[in-house]
């Protein structure tokens, strides 16, 4: 078997052949479903604590309360009679549960916890349409699905495409990787003590892979903030803690040898291919096959704030994942038969963590970060846009004048625990922080900093505090380019 | 303040209400003085968000340097001339008047004051409206810079100046409101052109279209029942001239005499310069003029062919004095005015039958 090093093949050719029946079949009915009803499946994509929760929340707040979306066309024009949550299609999925999200946001402030489970919504429309055709049928409706899931089970997508002992070449060779190589030496330890074809031992394979969910959840710390760290079920296993799926780790398997049967090997090797058909594969039929538009959410920050190591890292696993989603044009005929996502938007999130002067080279590094995406899907037809947004905006921004010297400041209060060198801060002072300049070369992130101290500093804000009007009514969530963001991905669909 | 060849190291300050305070712990910093710290921190404050800087803002093109017209020369001199002469005349009238009694003498004198002070009047304000007209103009280059380069400063700078060309317009109220809230938000330079036109000149627009249909049906019935040719002739000029002012009026400009001049010239070369980009249009133009000139009697079809002329001069006129070019929102073309000439064509025609 020839390993496919670097490549990663559109996943098409790698899902079943029965997959890909199941796939149009599901399309052939969404199809016929459309027809009546009018849906769009927007995939939220992002590894976790990119904000995927907090932008759907947002999404669905500002749509729902009629938010100021003035870039948003049909917002600002005035012709969303309604939009309102209804019932999602999928039986079997929980309900995204947007009132709790909303609560802790507003009344608690604090962001909402990272999600632990699958949830779905549909969000459903009801505008007046603006062109003559439309206006003809009466008022329009669309209904927008959006799921939400756990960023980490995103990681698992690019191993659909690689067999077990790829998988354990490539994770040895990353486990030894400088940034890593403290950090995965119990595991590393254990591993160099154990010999592959010995029998398997159930116990022993236990020890193996709590080592190795220890090496991984070490990772994503946030001093590391790396990015790579499949299998995503290790780090959020949702319901399917400790059954054998989850109760394997990659071993160092001399090149040539085939696993014995019952030996160790043997036994890792059926639990990984487990893994990928019990877990991976319906995760990625069931949310993202059928998608329409995309967002992937990108939290750059954190990576720039954990240095170039794990900028690279956070390419990595974004490159892997990108390479297994379909872009490319629609026509009515591969709208049936093959999806394909003809709008993407490549969106930094957290753009209120730094002053607006410098969204534009937020902009330039996410462009960089995912510049062999963003090349593949334009070459596909599909549209792409890269844009740093916020979409809850915790800050305001202010100028700061000290000895001669202005800086651009953002204004907030940082979450309890966030630490600026010696400080650490309370989560009730409101401070104000001047995160650092951003390269004006992109390139630049890839280097170390450059004196003792770190060039940039981003820390975690709370949500805003929201003043209520006297009449009791919140004001809407304040966001940077959500409006902006929502039109690239549904305005044409609510002509 | 954005190139600097090092980087600034993040800083952090706190704050209460609007005001920088001391920090309760001061951060150690091995090599630094305490009290140096102290002095500083105190010395930090907050200060507004810089007002947009005029000379960070794109420059606006120059326009090129013309040859010497010598013909400017000839009515130049010939203009001095004939205000010599009217003076000497002025002056002789005066003396004549003295000559034979001084109170007719002083009437002469009050009423020559009475016109220098009206001539030097129409200067000003004819000043006042070609300068009114020139900030236009300048208006629309900045927010085409902004818009082209996506720059924040220039857009809001333009904006800022655009609001107050407008600020005894109740139609642009609601507009104006909603652009200062938006200022407030972080809106990039392309999308705040696009809002701009959206929410402050929508109302406008519309009103002008409203202007240049209505003085095309004007134009066309007019011409579709005046009996002689010269008629048509004056009509056609006439109301061209005053739709051109009015579109003016109704985008902020006061044009007077001069500025008109000035404005039917940028019509007329704007009208040129797109000639080319509207050929499919034009196309259009003359396959519905001939279809409805075959349809309707001829002098109906020449009543029709004169309201799309007026149509076509009025779209280019909206152009040439909208203060925000069209970027977000499509500009008015011909073919938007056609049906309802066509509409009044019907009408005339009605009649026609009616009274014949």
């Amino acid at each position: 078997m020839q390993p496919d090093r670097g490549v990663i093949r559109p996943l098409i050719k790698l899902t079943s052949i029965a997959d890909g029946t199941l796939n149009a079949f599901d399309n052939i009915v969404d199809g016929a479903q459309a027809l009546a009803m009018p849906n769009l499946r927007l995939g939220v994509t992002g590894l976790s604590r990119a904000g995927k929760t907090v932008f759907i929340t947002a999404l669905v707040h500002n749509l729902v309360h009629g938010g100021r979306l003035p870039l948003f066309q049909i917002a600002a024009e005035g012709r969303i009679a309604r939009a309102f949550l209804q019932p999602q299609p999928d039986d079997t999925v929980p309900r995204f549960d947007y009132e709790a999200h909303v609560n802790t946001l507003l009344d608690e402030r604090i962001w909402p916890q990272s999600t632990r489970q699958v949830s779905e919504l549909r969000l459903t429309v009801e505008y007046e349409s603006a062109t003559f055709m439309k206006i003809m049928l009466g008022r329009g409706t669309l209904n927008l699905d959006i799921v939400d899931y756990p960023g980490e089970w995103l990681l698992d997508l690019p191993l659909l495409n690689k067999n077990f002992r790829t998988w354990s070449r490539e994770a040895l060779a990353l486990a030894s990787e400088p940034a890593r190589k403290g950090l995965a030496a119990p595991w590393l330890d254990a591993l160099a003590k154990t010999d592959p074809q010995t029998e398997a031992d159930e116990t022993q394979a236990r020890d193996l892979a709590a080592r190795f969910t220890a090496y991984l959840g070490a990772c994503r710390d946030d001093d590391y903030a790396l990015s790579l760290l499949p299998p995503g079920r290790f780090l959020m296993p949702g319901d399917m803690e400790g059954s054998p799926a989850l109760t394997f780790c990659p071993l160092d398997l001399a090149d040539g040898t085939s696993a014995k049967r019952g030996s160790l090997a043997a036994m890792m090797e059926r639990r990984f291919e487990a893994y990928k058909k019990h877990v991976v594969r319906p995760f990625f039929r069931e949310h993202f096959a059928r998608l329409d538009r995309q967002i992937v959410l990108v939290d750059a920050l954190s990576a720039l704030n954990a240095g170039p190591a794990a900028v690279r890292d956070l390419e990595a696993a974004l490159a892997g994942i990108l390479s297994c989603f379909r872009p490319g044009r629609n026509s009515w005929l591969s709208h049936i038969l093959v999806h394909r996502i003809d709008r993407i938007l490549f969106a930094a999130t957290k753009a209120d963590h730094l002053h607006h002067t410098d969204h534009d080279r937020l902009e330039a590094i996410l462009a960089k970060l995912v510049e062999k995406a963003v090349a593949r899907a334009e070459f596909a037809g599909a549209e792409v846009e890269v844009s740093a947004l916020a979409a809850i905006r915790a800050t305001r921004e202010a100028q700061v004048r000290e000895a001669g010297v202005t800086l651009p400041t953002i204004l907030g209060t940082p979450l309890p625990g966030e630490r600026l060198e010696a400080e650490t801060y309370d989560g009730n002072s409101e401070i104000a922080l001047f995160p650092g300049d951003l390269p004006d070369d992109p390139a630049a992130i890839y280097e170390p900093a450059q004196g003792p101290a770190p060039d940039l500093r981003f820390i975690r804000f709370r949500p805003p505090k929201l003043e209520r009007t006297a009449e009791g009514l919140t004001l809407s969530l304040p966001h940077i380019r959500l409006d902006r963001a929502l039109q690239f991905l549904v305005g044409d669909k609510l002509a | 303040m954005r190139d600097e060849p090092t980087r600034r190291a993040p800083r952090a300050f706190h704050v209460d209400g609007n005001r920088i305070v001391e920090d309760e712990a001061p951060r150690e910093e091995p090599g630094h003085a305490q009290t140096s710290h102290a002095r500083r921190r105190v010395a930090a404050e907050i200060v507004p968000e810089p007002a947009l800087p005029e000379e960070e803002i794109l420059p606006a093109p120059m326009p090129k340097r013309r040859a010497t017209h010598w013909g400017r020369w000839l009515a130049v001199g010939l203009g001095g001339l004939i205000s010599l002469a009217v003076g000497l005349a002025v002056d002789n009238l005066i003396r004549d008047l003295f000559t034979r009694t001084d109170w007719l003498g002083w009437t002469g004198i009050a009423l020559a004051a009475l016109a220098v002070l009206a001539v030097l009047a129409i200067i000003l304000r004819e000043i006042a409206g070609l300068s009114r007209l020139k900030q236009i103009d300048r208006l629309r280059q900045k927010f085409a810079a902004a818009a082209e380069a996506d720059d924040r400063k220039t857009a809001g700078a333009a904006l800022k100046e655009l609001t107050a060309l407008y600020p005894a317009r109740p139609e642009t109220a609601r507009g104006r409101s909603a652009m200062t809230a938006h200022t407030r938000e972080i809106i990039d330079g392309r999308d705040l052109v696009i809002l701009t036109e959206r929410e402050l000149l929508s109302p406008l627009d519309a009103q002008a279209r409203n202007l240049v249909g209505n003085a095309s049906k004007r134009v066309s019935v007019v011409t579709a029942i005046s009996p002689r040719a010269i008629v048509d002739l004056l009509v056609v000029g006439i109301e061209n001239l005053q739709l051109i002012r009015a579109l003016s009026q109704l985008y902020g400009g006061r044009p007077g005499t001069l500025g008109i001049f000035r404005l039917v010239r940028h019509v007329f070369a704007h009208l040129a310069v797109t000639g080319g980009m509207a050929a499919g249009d034009s196309l259009l133009q003359q396959v519905l003029g001939q279809g409805l000139a075959a349809r309707v009697s001829a002098r109906l079809g020449e009543g029709v062919i004169n309201g799309l002329l007026t149509a076509r001069i009025g779209a280019a006129a909206i152009d040439v004095c909208r203060p925000v070019p069209f970027i977000g929102t499509q500009a008015p073309r011909v073919t938007d005015f056609v049906s309802s000439l066509r509409k009044a064509a019907d009408t005339v025609e009605e009649k026609e039958v009616r009274t014949d």
